[in-house]
Parts: C-alpha cells; structure tokens; sequence
C-alpha cells in the first residue's frame, strides 16, 4: 500500500537539516543587516496592513487600487501625526531635555548614594575611594560625551536612516505584488506537487503572520506585567514604561538592559531618598524577563510557530551563539519557516509517486512535441 | 468599465457561472472567488490527483474532459466530467485522503480553489463562501441520495 503524506513524520535528517539551514541563515543576515532589519520592518507593516487591503480586494477592488488606497491612508496617518505632532514636540523639547537630566542625575545619585552605603559597611572599599572616583570619572565622561560620542551617533543614525526609509517601499510591494509571487511560485511547480507546494507557502504565510501576532500578544503581556508592578510599587506612568520597555524587549539583551536602565531612573528620581525602590523595581524587571522568556515566549510566539518550548528557548540560545543580537531576535521566525519548508520538501522528496507522476508526465509532454518527429 | 451596472448576462457569461457550484453568485462576486483560484493544465493522460492522496484543493474544468477511476482502471471509470464540471470537493472540507484518482481524459484545463484560501473567503467574505458551502452540500446530498437509492436497487435485486 502506498504511503500517504499522513503518515510522514519528520526524521533526524529533516531535523538536522531545519537546524543546520537556520544557523546558515541567520549567519547570512548577520552579515547583511542593513536590508534584513527594513525587511523585517516591512514585514510587520505588510501584515498590520493587509486586513485594511483584504477587505477592499473583497469589495471588488483590484489589488493594486487597493495597496495604494490603503498604503496612500497609512502614509497620510503618519505624515498627519508628524505634521500635527511636530509642534507640540517643539513646544515640549525643552521640558523633555531638563527631565532627561532630572533623571541622569536621579539614576547617578542612586549609584553614588548606593556606593557610599557599601564604603560606610567596607573598609576596603572606603579606602579604595570608589564613589569619589566613579563621580570624578562620570564627570569628565559626561564632559567628553557630546565631542567623543555624537558624531558616531550622528554618522550610525545617517547609515541606518536610508535602509530603514527602505520599509515603506518594500512594506507597499510586498502589499500590491505578493498575491502575485505566490501564484508566480505556484505556476511554477509542475502539477505532480502542485497541490503540496500550495499547502507549503500556505503554511509559510501563516507562520509569519502567526509569528507577528505572537509579538504583539508577548508585547501586551509584558506591558501588562511591568505596568502592574510598578503601578503597585507606586513609580509614576507605569503603564508607559511597561509599554517602552516591553517594545524595547523586542531587541533581546541590549532592549532589556535599556529597558531596565529606564526603569532604575524613574524610580530612583521619583524615590530619591528611597533606594530600596529602585532595587525593587530590579527585581520586578528580573521577574518580568524571566517570565518572558521561560513562561510567555513559548506560550506565544513558540505556541504560534507549534514548537515544543525546551526547543524554543534551546534555539533562542543557539541563535544568539551563531549570530549575536540579530540572531537572538531572528531565530525564531527563521526556526518556523524553516520546520515548515523541512517538512514539506521532505514530505515531496520522499514520496516515489509524486516523482514518478512528475518524470511520467515530462514523458507525456516528451511524446507530444516528438509526435510529428517519427519517421 | 461600469461592471457593477452589468446584470446576470454578464455573470452568465462568467467561465466560473457554468459550475453549479457557483450559481446564484453575482458578476462581482464571481470575480472575487477568480481571484482566489489558481490555473492548472494537464496533458491527456496526465494524472490530477491519486487514490489515498491527502486532499487540499477543489478542481472546476474549464474545458477538456477528467476520468474518475481506480487506479490502474481508467477503462471502466466511476465518472466522465467535462467543462463545467468540479472534483475533489471534499478536500474543501477536511484534509482526509482522496477516494478515487482524477485522470486528464484529454488535454485539460482546471481552474482550482485551494483549501487555505477558501477558510480566507470564510472569514473574509462570509456570505459568497456561505453561498458557495450551501451549493456543496445539495450536491453532496444528491450524491448521497443517489448512493442510497442505487444500494436500495441492488438490495431490491
């Protein structure tokens, strides 16, 4: 009896291979993150947007009428949000710039004010003089800071800014012509694994999508969390900073220990004879990550790419060991559709009958344009 | 230009409104279930699907003409189906196998509603997937009356 593709079970060699090929590019967009991060951009743009565009399309509009009604709104919303927005900003630049050093010194006097407790408990530290040097050392660093930093500041923004315009572009392609690539894909296929390729880029589809909207639940939950605890620990606009630091968390590491620096500075402004505050708000942080990255992860976006959650956290490992931060933040999704084009290419490579019914229909095109050749 | 002013010629004359499967839909609305098929052509003798093959997609002929068979027994077939005509439209429902293989009888063209994006037309467009669901279910039903029928005349025997 033949076998049927539902008893195909992915084996060893599948495996390695989906493992292996997600190294192999996440290796690769390491190297060429300048159009993978606008990619991905795009990509979450592509499907915040596409509902509004599915929904014309259904009303009888043509796809491409229907990307640029859509791309002309979304475009028309941030150019009025910046328009509008702009003034306001202005108006509030200088209120924003003497919070921001409110708050440096609030996060500085929390470091100094902690050091000088530990050289009141240490003798060794008292005669070391740490927190007098450390304050001597923040202030030439703070002196130097703008002449020694802005300009690679200044020159990485400039690098970045075009390939980063890039994600509209791609975001409005993607948009108008991706209906179309998936059927150029599929005319492609010859008919014997025809019906498996469709099933294939059906399933890539939805674990992109499926992958975004894990984000977004991931995002809520920490944002939830966060603002919870620091509501209760009584530091001031919690839900935001939940928010800010949720997104920043989106950059795994690098966004945590920002989003954590944040964090410590609002407390420690808002607390400033207080430090126990802001230590607790280190911890919550902790909490928080820990159950981001052990508890939500796996149950959102490792939930929604239907991965088993010691896999998740092991690739999350595996990622960031072959290609840092990118590959930290890149391993998933990578992981997901690579399972999805293992499988299925296993799943066609394996299966004699569809190769025959392949190699028997090239005979058949073979006999029809040779018809008129026989003597 | 002005399509929507077009009446029910205009969606007989649809290549679409010749499959039972799609009557009673508009111009518009058939021009909404085009978008989502995908075009297939198959060489005579070319097989469309096989026997215990796991099922994913809805064929409709355009023109030419599909044998419905066993394997290896196109000679004596289930069914014949011509230009207008659909097949393997359990597969719009669940994903079990395919109960017969499907063989080009000539040089055929399909035009083919797959699976995942007829679940999209569900959730995207209700009413049409409803009207196309109903359609499906009279012709499953007269399929099954049939069956039952043709076992009565062989108890009956």
């Amino acid at each position: 009896m033949r076998r049927t593709a539902a008893d195909y079970r992915s084996g060893p060699v599948v495996w390695s291979g989906v493992i292996a090929s997600t190294c192999l590019v996440l290796f690769l967009f390491q190297k060429m993150l300048w159009l993978v991060v606008p990619f991905i951009l795009a990509l979450i743009i592509y499907y915040a947007l596409l509902p509004a565009k599915q929904k014309l399309v259904m009303r009888g509009i043509s796809h491409d009428a229907a990307a640029g009604y859509v791309a002309a709104l979304a475009f028309s919303v941030v150019i009025g949000i910046f328009v509008l927005g702009l003034p306001w900003i202005a108006a509030h630049a200088v209120t924003w710039q003497e919070s921001s050093v409110r708050y440096l010194d609030g996060g500085l006097n929390l470091i100094t004010g902690t050091l000088k407790q530990l050289e009141g408990r240490s003798a060794i530290l008292a005669q070391a003089q740490v927190s007098e040097q450390l304050a001597q050392k923040i202030a030439e660093h703070s002196d130097k800071f703008a002449e020694k930093y802005l300009g690679g500041v200044a020159l990485a923004v400039a690098a970045w800014a075009p390939s980063v315009l890039l994600a509209p572009f791609l975001a409005f392609f993607m948009l108008r012509d991706g209906w179309r690539f998936k059927r150029f894909i599929g005319r492609a296929v010859p008919n014997a694994f025809f019906e498996r390729t469709l099933y294939l880029l059906d399933q890539v589809d939805r674990t992109a999508r499926l992958y975004f909207m894990g984000l977004i639940e991931l995002t809520l939950l920490d944002t939830i969390c966060l603002g919870a605890g620091l509501w209760l620990i009584g530091v001031s606009g919690a839900l935001l900073l939940g928010l800010v630091t949720a997104i920043l968390a989106w950059i795994p590491y690098i966004g945590s220990i920002l989003g954590c620096l944040l964090v410590v500075l609002v407390a420690a402004t808002d607390f400033p004879g207080n430090p126990e505050i802001a230590y607790g708000t280190v911890g919550l942080f902790i909490v928080v990550r820990l159950l981001d990255d052990f508890v939500f992860m796996p149950l959102t976006i490792g939930k929604s790419l239907n991965m088993h959650p010691l896999l998740t956290v092991l690739m999350i490992f595996v990622g960031g060991a072959v290609a840092g931060v990118p590959g930290l933040m890149l391993v998933l999704p990578v992981l997901g559709v690579a399972m999805v084009l293992g499988e299925t290419l296993g799943r066609v490579i394996t299966d004699p009958r569809l190769r025959a019914r392949h190699a028997y229909a090239k005979l058949l095109q073979r006999q029809i344009v040779t018809a008129d050749l026989r003597p | 230009m002005f399509g929507f002013l077009q009446g029910k010629d205009a969606a007989a004359s649809h290549r679409l409104a010749r499959t039972s499967l799609f009557a009673g839909l508009k111009v518009g609305e058939l021009n909404i279930v085009e978008g989502f098929m995908h075009e297939r052509r198959y060489l005579p003798g070319e097989i469309v699907f096989d026997e215990g093959e796991e099922g994913q997609a809805l064929y409709i002929i355009v023109s030419g003409r599909v044998v419905i068979c066993h394997p290896g027994a196109a000679n004596r077939p289930i069914a014949e189906l011509g230009a207008g005509d659909f097949f393997g439209e359990l597969a719009l429902l669940d994903d079990s196998p395919r109960s017969a293989q499907a063989l080009a009888g000539e040089a055929t063209e399909a035009a083919v509603l797959f699976r995942g994006d007829f679940e999209r037309l569900m959730q995207s467009h209700a009413p049409i997937a409803s009207q196309i669901a109903m359609q499906l279910a009279r012709h499953l039903g007269q399929r099954l009356r049939a069956m039952v029928a043709g076992a009565g005349g062989v108890a009956g025997q």
